[in-house]
């Protein structure tokens, strides 16, 4: 199976760690993992900010890097959710485009959606190497979880991972104020918001926050850190499974 | 359309203050875990009467749907069945129509004293001010409407008015405008305290000759209002007052009363988690000889003010909305900041959409970007009103008529030039990684920035991490030449 990494624009910048992560762990279920040399960002900011004709030259442009693969896979639930679900709609009157366009999208899996769909179809793949001692509590982001249904899969991922233990927040599925571009345009009101989220990761007691989103990580660890906690961990699904401290 | 007296330009300004306002804030800290579990609650009755919530919103959207796509053929329909059973029927382009028809109404008919039940259409006319300007006292009896109107202040919330004040401030309130000295209050004394307005409010209930309530809904086929209501403020002043005026939007229109029924068993559960208000009125025509009480005179007053324009269009399914207050209850920026942020009627995910469709787009421009797109506003609303899109439509449509800032345009346009130019696009994250890398400092917990010039308004609450100072790419590279 020859799956295509679909890194993010903030992983790239912001963690690389993550996308290296996501590299092994698609390559331990027996994939051929390519990274499409010529990625950027799917777009969704344009998107996002309302501006139509840059998404859509953004989604042609990924779609064009992306259809020749069995797999898309994209450690964020956020930016899968723009290829799966926005980019049909964007291009559905397109008719150049609109099939290439749907096609990405029904090939475009966010990371623990592909990985638990891998563990449910063969039976050979062993576990993955990560550890971690200690207690974990789960952020839903919510594009994974309301646009995707990412919602099991991370959990029963995170359940073969030895020395965890999941303790679930209070109101985990609550948005934790980052929006993308709303967490510099509204800044305040997005740090009120990831003030309750810092509450709940507190009220666990768990040595780490783990998260699907990357965006959602930052602003949780951010704001955890200006608060002065400096010993919660903040850490992403694929860091978590992958293991071992990469770049 | 009458957007009189909107605020809602000067969201981010307000937005801030609401956050700076600590007693504020520990209203919204307390109140919205209750209406989330409230919500709860009632999706688990709905669930033990066998009842899928996913099935009962299609229902409930399938019937608001099918009155917006004849809404004139239906609007026919109540008129001509509303005036059979005894009422009038009058007509408001706006809300300044409308409450000129409801001034010039009292005024024919020598009313001094109007009491009011719960009406957010009284909001977009600015009825109470038209009617004190024309020498006539409205006296809002709904307990919060109560507390909101003795603060003068308009409501924060579609369905709990006052929620943004707190005990003490609602006994200052009371003790002043009831001549009394203020006391200690706890929750424990809330029953005493709504009693107190019970009694002020009685003089009035007795005195008005004048009823105004809202409609929840408009029955089509037998020309009636329907009111739900908890504190029963609704029926004294439907009943009592000689004249009863209800004062509703045009889209609030259902078929039959089989149609209300359906509705019934999702508004309350999703509103306040009941299984059924205390009070369900249905108001048809006007007192028939015979009857104890009920008004001699019942006007509809029916209010267009944006609403029609939006038939047809792509933003039809806001029209479906039933006011019941879920989405706001849901929403991380509402309890943020409470309903007054949002300056203009209707706040919350509802209102962002509302306000700028009603009192104009280059009138509200932060408001459809007042929203982290978390979309737990559309997966909570009884008629799948798909908030988040219409959100995103209302922003799309403020770049199609050029009202974003030009700043904001000249970064969109770089970025995107970038972002189609691979080769650029990786020598400048390669220099970013490394710039950001060398901004940020070591500690315990990690590397991190905490004053970012290029984005100040992130650092001003949060730390910023950052990476290892090379990017994805740039490693990626070099380990496929090693």
């Amino acid at each position: 199976m020859r799956v295509a990494l679909y890194v993010t624009c903030l992983v790239d910048l912001m963690r690389p760690a993550i996308g290296f992560a996501a590299l092994r762990l698609i390559e331990a279920c027996g994939c051929d993992v390519v990274v499409p040399p010529a990625q950027t960002c799917c777009g969704q900011p344009a998107w996002s900010a309302g501006n139509r004709p840059l998404a859509i030259e953004l989604a042609r442009k990924a779609i064009g890097e992306l259809e020749n693969y069995d797999a898309i896979v994209v450690p964020s639930g956020s930016c899968a959710d723009q290829i799966r679900n926005v980019y049909p709609q964007l291009l559905a009157d397109q008719p150049a485009w609109a099939e290439r366009a749907r096609r990405v999208a029904g090939n475009c899996r966010e990371l623990t959606t592909f990985l638990h769909e891998m563990l449910r179809s063969t039976a050979e793949i062993p576990d993955f190497p990560g550890e971690f001692a200690g207690r974990a509590t789960y952020h839903d982001a919510c594009k994974g979880l309301r646009a995707l249904g990412i919602k099991e899969q991370p959990r029963e991922l995170l359940a073969r991972v030895r020395g965890l233990t999941l303790h679930e927040m209070d109101e985990c599925e609550a948005c934790c104020g980052f929006g993308g571009a709303f967490s510099v345009r509204f800044a305040d009101v997005s740090t009120r918001i990831v003030d309750d989220k810092c509450a709940a990761i507190a009220r666990t007691g768990a040595d780490a926050v783990i998260g699907g989103d990357l965006g959602c990580l930052l602003n949780i660890e951010g704001r955890l850190r200006r608060l002065g906690d400096e010993t919660t961990r903040v850490l992403h699904i694929a860091e978590v499974l992958a293991g071992g401290d990469e770049s | 359309m009458s957007g009189g007296g909107s605020q809602a330009m000067h969201f981010k300004a307000r937005a801030g203050d609401k956050l700076a306002d600590r007693i504020l804030q520990g209203a919204l800290k307390k109140a919205q875990p209750l209406f989330t579990a409230k919500r709860r609650k009632g999706m688990a009755s709905l669930a033990a009467d066998g009842l899928d919530f996913a099935a009962m919103r299609a229902a409930a959207q399938a019937i608001r749907q099918r009155v917006l796509d004849d809404l004139d053929v239906w609007l026919e329909i109540f008129e001509a069945r509303a005036v059979a059973a005894g009422a009038d029927v009058l007509w408001a382009r706006d809300g300044a129509e409308a409450a000129r028809l409801i001034v010039e109404l009292a005024q024919r008919e020598g009313v001094r004293t109007v009491t009011k039940s719960k009406s957010m259409l009284s909001e977009e006319a600015g009825l109470n001010a038209a009617l004190t300007a024309a020498g006539i006292r409205p006296v809002e009896t709904d307990l919060g409407e109560y507390i909101v109107q003795l603060a003068q202040e308009p409501p924060s919330h579609i369905i709990a008015p006052a929620v943004h004040k707190t005990i003490a401030q609602v006994e200052a309130l009371f003790a002043e405008a009831h001549g009394r000295p203020q006391q200690a209050r706890t929750s424990a004394d809330i029953p005493k305290m709504a009693d107190e307005a019970r009694q002020v409010l009685r003089r009035d209930f007795l005195a008005a000759d004048m009823g105004i309530s809202g409609a929840n809904f408009l029955i089509a086929e037998t020309g009636s209002a329907a009111l739900v209501t908890n504190e029963g403020n609704g029926r004294m002043v439907t009943t009592l007052p000689r004249l009863h005026v209800v004062l509703t939007g045009i889209e609030k229109l259902v078929p039959t009363l089989e149609d209300f029924a359906t509705l019934m068993r999702i508004l309350p559960r999703s509103a306040t988690g009941q299984d059924i208000s205390n009070y369900v009125s249905l108001l048809t025509g006007t007192r028939r000889d015979g009857d104890l009480d009920g008004p001699q005179k019942t006007v509809f007053v029916l209010v267009d003010n944006g609403r029609a324009g939006l038939l047809g269009g792509a933003f039809e399914p806001m029209l479906r909305c039933i006011r019941c207050g879920a989405c706001m209850n849901h929403c991380p920026v509402y309890f943020a900041l409470g309903g007054h942020a949002y300056g203009w009627v209707y706040p919350g995910p509802m209102g962002s959409v509302l306000t700028p469709l009603y009192t104009g787009l280059e009138n509200a421009l932060d408001l459809p970007h007042a929203s982290t797109g978390c979309n737990q506003c559309g997966s909570v609303c009884p008629v799948g009103i798909p908030l988040p899109d219409l959100l995103h439509g209302l922003r799309e449509a403020q770049n199609a008529r050029g009202l974003r800032p030009p700043g904001e345009r000249l970064t969109m346009r770089l970025w995107g030039w970038l972002a189609r130019h691979p080769r650029s696009y990786r020598l400048l994250t390669r220099l970013a990684a490394r710039y950001l890398h060398w901004l940020g400092d070591d500690d315990a917990a990690g590397r991190r920035i905490r004053i970012f010039g290029l984005a100040p308004a992130w650092t001003a609450g949060r730390d910023l991490p950052v990476g290892p100072g090379r990017s994805f790419f740039e490693q990626y590279a070099a380990r496929k030449r090693d």
